[in-house]
């Protein structure tokens, strides 16, 4: 089972407790959560927030890809995953994304979170503008997807 | 034949619509696109070279959220996306 999702910022946030309840299951003994918030600092600046941009039925196609390829990838069959990610800008500390696994053992949940996020950092097509003290912002370099 | 290129994260800067357009005689490829938007800079931001690297590292899709090859052949009215180096998370 899956559930993914784009957050709009300006109209609501992401909340664990959205993840909870899609997650909880007798069937599966361990959930993980994967929470990315934004942080004060990037190298040496101080960052005051980001502003994130997603070509949206894209990002949504590729959670649905990532999720489809573990089983064949990672073994694991039997599982529920919940991933939000947000578009719009974002305060320190808030939340820009959510991974939510829930498999049968710890192990399977761990290389489950691990393999969803650094796929999406490859693949989804998002983008980060970061605001700075002084005023400044940057969209951050990434990486390139030419064919 | 019209091309509209939808813009997205850093590729934003270039203009404060959402979509570029570009107009070819015939049928033409995605090199072909990079010129158009090359000259769009040129002229509209004097050659920003930071502009120019976005384009020259930037993926196009199609309307599907299909990538778009570099030798495909588009011959037809469409919206593509222009697609930066992505780095969500």
């Amino acid at each position: 089972m899956l559930h993914a999702k784009i957050i709009n910022s300006s109209i609501e946030k992401i909340e664990i407790s959205r993840a909870e309840e899609f997650l909880r299951s007798e069937k599966f003994g361990a959930v993980i959560y994967f929470i990315g918030v934004v942080r004060d600092n990037n190298e040496n600046k101080k960052v005051n927030g980001i502003t994130y941009d997603a070509k949206e039925s894209m990002v949504i196609k590729s959670f649905e890809e990532i999720y489809n390829e573990t089983e064949q990838k990672l073994g694991i069959k039997n599982k529920s995953v919940f991933i939000e990610h947000v578009k719009g800008y974002l305060k320190l500390s808030e939340k820009s994304i959510l991974i939510g696994v829930a498999c049968k053992h710890r192990d399977e949940a761990y290389r489950l979170s691990r393999f969803i996020i650094e796929e999406i950092k490859k693949r989804s097509p998002i983008w980060k503008k970061e605001h700075y003290e002084n005023e400044d912002s940057e969209w951050l370099k990434g990486i390139s997807l030419t064919t | 034949m019209k091309i509209s290129v939808e813009l997205f994260g850093a590729a934003r800067e270039f203009s404060k619509t959402k979509y570029l357009e570009f107009n070819f005689s015939k049928s033409c490829k995605i090199i072909d696109i990079k010129k158009k938007l090359y000259e769009y800079v040129d002229n509209k931001f004097n050659g920003n070279l930071n502009y120019k690297e976005i384009i020259k590292s930037s993926a196009f899709c199609s309307d599907k959220d299909q990538l778009i090859k570099e030798n495909q052949i588009l011959n037809k009215n469409q919206i593509i996306g222009i697609i930066p180096p992505i780095g969500g998370g």
